[in-house]
């Protein structure tokens, strides 16, 4: 009977080999694995290795010293940590859940009605992800302008509705509304080009069986489209964690006590944004590492909650 | 040679190990680091070189009407040219910022120093001065001024705006312009409520004698209201967002905010929650101020003020020019409709208060020749530079010579408003001083919201302030 023997190389030519066999998918695959070395994996190691010293304006670059984990002890003695923490998965998962079901609905009834008009409908939608974010956030400041201005105040006062300041006294209305109505367009462009990658011959065998349009939404729309709604749910939780800029622009992460402070509003004023100019880049960086961390440890839930493995898994049969 | 080779590495014949080229690396990156060191020192300063010399300088107001800050560094080249005599030209490139944020324009500072891409002098508040001496962004100029003491107006300077540019004995900046925070008001509204016009002129002095305190202001402002003289919550209207004018209610009623002997930072418990409550009670208790105050724009606040719809009003004497500069409201026309006065003493026959914010030049440590950029400072330092400054953008003198330059006499608003530096109070030059603001703005927010009372304010912020800047503070 023959039998195979392991072929015993010497330790250099082990390498050699090694070398020589991965040299071709290491060539196409440096460029890439460069640039996520520099602009992602260097900048989380400097912001860990950043939040254990004390470089702030008053030290400069030049006068830091490492403190340990001071800046960490320091974060948690603060009286407002949870409540951010707290803001902060509010703002993510209200903010979330609008994005998702208004771009699921408009995505649901323009690619139902003419297409001309529902090609306008989606672009007026649009509208707010064009829009430079400063400008956006400005309209929506002026919109909600303390009495007697703001055009939101026009609009509700004939209908008995008390005109106010309403970035202050519904801040979390205006931060919800004006995050969700940008966040619904990604989902709707997803979801639209999704639903219209059925084939139709599934939506006329339905209707040939009879089936209602709430029907052929849950039987047929809502299960082909499964992955594309995994997918914007996972990418916008993400980037919702990250975000901060329209609710810098309009609460300010206020009124009062951290109202609407998220966490990375909370690294941002601490690190970048003091009025007298006292930066806190080392606190700031260890808030931020935080966010990493919790990040982190959402993405690996959502992925196991969700089954990435099969979302990417080669089909099992032939298409 | 090692075992571990990489393949295809080869150069000249030498082949690297992965522990050479790791070794190699890390060697390059720390000779690197310390040579980023050894850059941090500060510039030689060559006092006076031939030739024409390029010096920088960035300037803000936010106020439009500010922009000699900008202009007068300019005026001076040509003075400090002459007393060069020809063999080096000074050539100034200034900027002037207006209608920005001052967190905006002291980030782009910080960044561009670290960077050693800051100009060669830098505008800025007194108290921003303080977290830039630690990494050195700005220079101590004491022995420049004893060298230059008769150059421009210098030995002029009013002692007190001195006291403000030092950090721990050591002196940072040049002082370019102060002012004061009245407590405007409309004489208009005052008259529709029955009073007279010798009783409304002389409001400013019974404030000044305390006999007009803070609880007259307020029955008077109540009474506006009741009248229908103005709306509800419009009596008065405090600054809308953070700066120094806050502080005033907080020294109104006995606080202090530095330690002299220490340096460090000072929170007077009970004068914190008197400062509370009178705005937790203007809001809240008395109505006389609307809740929308707290973050309210800026633009909304000046446009509801000059259309007379609020009878008292805090803001800077800079906002005379600005309002109209900006508002286009005649010269007259304010001096008919509006007054100002000092912040009422919180009780009958206390002193009245405001607060000043001088600004500063400073030579920062990337001037190539800190001498000529100081002396270009000093020049810009006249009675004729900064009476053109101050009439324009209503800032108030920083020079004892000032109140005899022609152009200054002739302004009867700032001659009205100079005797309001007796009884001003500035914020402290300190490196934390950003976050020990933070904390009480926000609870000053959050007392006028009605999200806490002024007792628990006061406890809160104390313990924050602690846990945040620790030895730091001194509690009293």
């Amino acid at each position: 009977m023959a039998r195979i023997e392991e072929i015993a190389l010497p330790r250099e030519r082990q390498a050699t080999a090694w070398w020589r066999f991965n040299a071709t998918a290491l060539l196409f695959l440096g460029p890439a694995m460069a640039l996520v070395l520099v602009f992602f994996i260097a900048p989380v190691v400097i912001t860990f290795v950043m939040s254990f010293t004390d470089l702030a304006t008053s030290t400069g670059l030049s006068n830091w010293q490492w403190i340990g984990p001071e800046n960490y002890q320091r974060m948690f003695r603060s009286q407002f940590w949870l409540t951010i923490l707290g803001n902060t998965f509010v703002y993510v998962a209200v903010v979330l859940a609008f994005n998702v079901i208004v771009g699921l609905g408009i995505a649901l009834l323009s690619v139902h009605v003419e297409a001309k008009a529902g090609g306008l409908f989606r672009s007026l939608w649009l509208l707010p992800r064009i829009s430079p974010s400063v400008v956006y956030a400005l309209m929506w400041t002026w919109a909600a302008a303390s009495p007697p201005f703001g055009m939101i105040n026009y609009v509700v006062e004939p209908f008995g509705v008390e005109p106010r300041y309403w970035i202050q006294s519904d801040p979390w209305l205006i931060v919800i509304l004006i995050n969700g109505f940008v966040g619904a367009s990604f989902g709707m462009l997803i979801f639209t080009s999704a639903i219209k990658a059925i084939p139709e011959d599934l939506f006329r065998a339905a209707q040939v069986d009879g089936a209602s349009a709430l029907h052929v939404i849950r039987r047929i729309t809502l299960p082909l489209i499964k992955w594309p709604i995994l997918f914007v749910l996972v990418y916008q939780t993400m980037s919702l964690f990250a975000s901060y800029e329209y609710i810098y622009l309009t609460t300010n992460g206020g009124p009062g006590l951290y109202a609407t402070e998220t966490w990375s509003l909370w690294a941002f004023h601490t690190a970048l944004s003091n009025y007298y100019g006292n930066l806190d880049f080392a606190y700031g960086a260890a808030m931020a590492a935080i966010l990493v961390l919790m990040g982190l440890g959402i993405s690996v839930v959502m992925l196991r909650l969700f089954r990435f493995g099969q979302l990417v898994a080669e089909p099992r049969v032939e298409v | 040679m090692s075992k571990h080779t990489f393949a295809g590495r080869e150069a000249g014949g030498y082949r690297l190990s992965r522990r050479q080229f790791l070794i190699t690396t890390g060697a390059a990156i720390a000779a690197a680091a310390c040579s980023t060191q050894v850059g941090q020192q500060s510039p030689s300063g060559a006092a006076v070189p031939a030739g024409t010399v390029n010096l920088s300088a960035w300037t803000i107001g936010p106020d439009a009407p500010s922009y000699y800050r900008r202009d007068n560094l300019v005026s001076a080249a040509d003075l400090l040219n002459k007393k060069l005599g020809g063999q080096t030209q000074v050539h100034v490139d200034a900027t002037f910022e207006s209608g920005g944020q001052w967190g905006d324009y002291l980030q782009k500072f910080t960044l561009a120093a670290e960077a050693k891409t800051s100009p060669d002098i830098i505008l800025a508040g007194h108290e921003n001065l303080a977290p830039w001496v630690g990494p050195s962004y700005v220079i101590p100029l004491d022995d420049l001024i004893k060298k230059f003491q008769s150059e421009g107006g210098l030995k002029d300077v009013i002692p007190t705006l001195w006291d403000a540019m030092k950090l721990k004995g050591k002196t940072y900046g040049v002082p370019q312009d102060t002012e004061a925070r009245p407590m405007y008001y409309r004489k208009d509204l005052l008259a529709k409520m029955g009073w007279s016009k010798d009783k409304i002129d002389g409001l400013p002095d019974a404030v000044k004698k305390g006999d007009f305190a803070w609880p007259d202001l307020v029955a008077t402002a109540k009474e506006a209201i009741s009248k229908g003289i103005v709306g509800p919550g419009m009596g008065w209207y405090s600054r809308t967002s953070k700066g120094a004018d806050i502080y005033m209610f907080y020294y109104q009623n006995g606080g202090v905010m530095q330690d002299d002997a220490t340096g460090k930072l000072v929170v007077v418990k009970d004068a914190l929650q008197k400062h509370y409550q009178v705005h937790a009670d203007a809001v809240r208790n008395d109505k006389i101020m609307t809740q929308a105050i707290y973050g309210m724009d800026g633009k909304i606040f000046d446009q509801t003020v000059m259309d007379g719809k609020v009878l008292f009003f805090n803001a800077g004497t800079w906002k005379w020019k600005d309002w109209q500069t900006t508002y286009k409201i005649v010269d007259q026309v304010l001096w008919d409709n509006v007054g100002f006065m000092l912040i009422p003493a919180a009780q009958k026959g206390g002193k009245p208060v405001t607060v000043s914010h001088p600004l500063a030049y400073a030579v920062t440590s990337n001037a190539k020749y800190p001498e000529l950029a100081f002396r270009l400072i000093a020049n810009a330092t006249t009675p004729e530079l900064n009476s053109k400054h101050s009439v324009t953008s209503a800032h108030l003198a920083i020079l004892s010579t000032q109140k005899d330059d022609p152009t200054y006499k002739q302004d009867k608003f700032l001659l009205a408003t100079q005797y309001m530096l007796d009884y001003t109070r500035f914020i402290p030059n300190h490196a934390k001083f950003g976050i020990y603001d933070d904390v009480l703005y926000r609870f000053l927010g959050a007392v006028e919201q009605g999200q806490v009372t002024p007792a628990q304010a006061v406890d809160s912020a104390v313990k924050e302030i602690q846990s945040q800047v620790g030895d730091e503070i001194i509690v009293k």
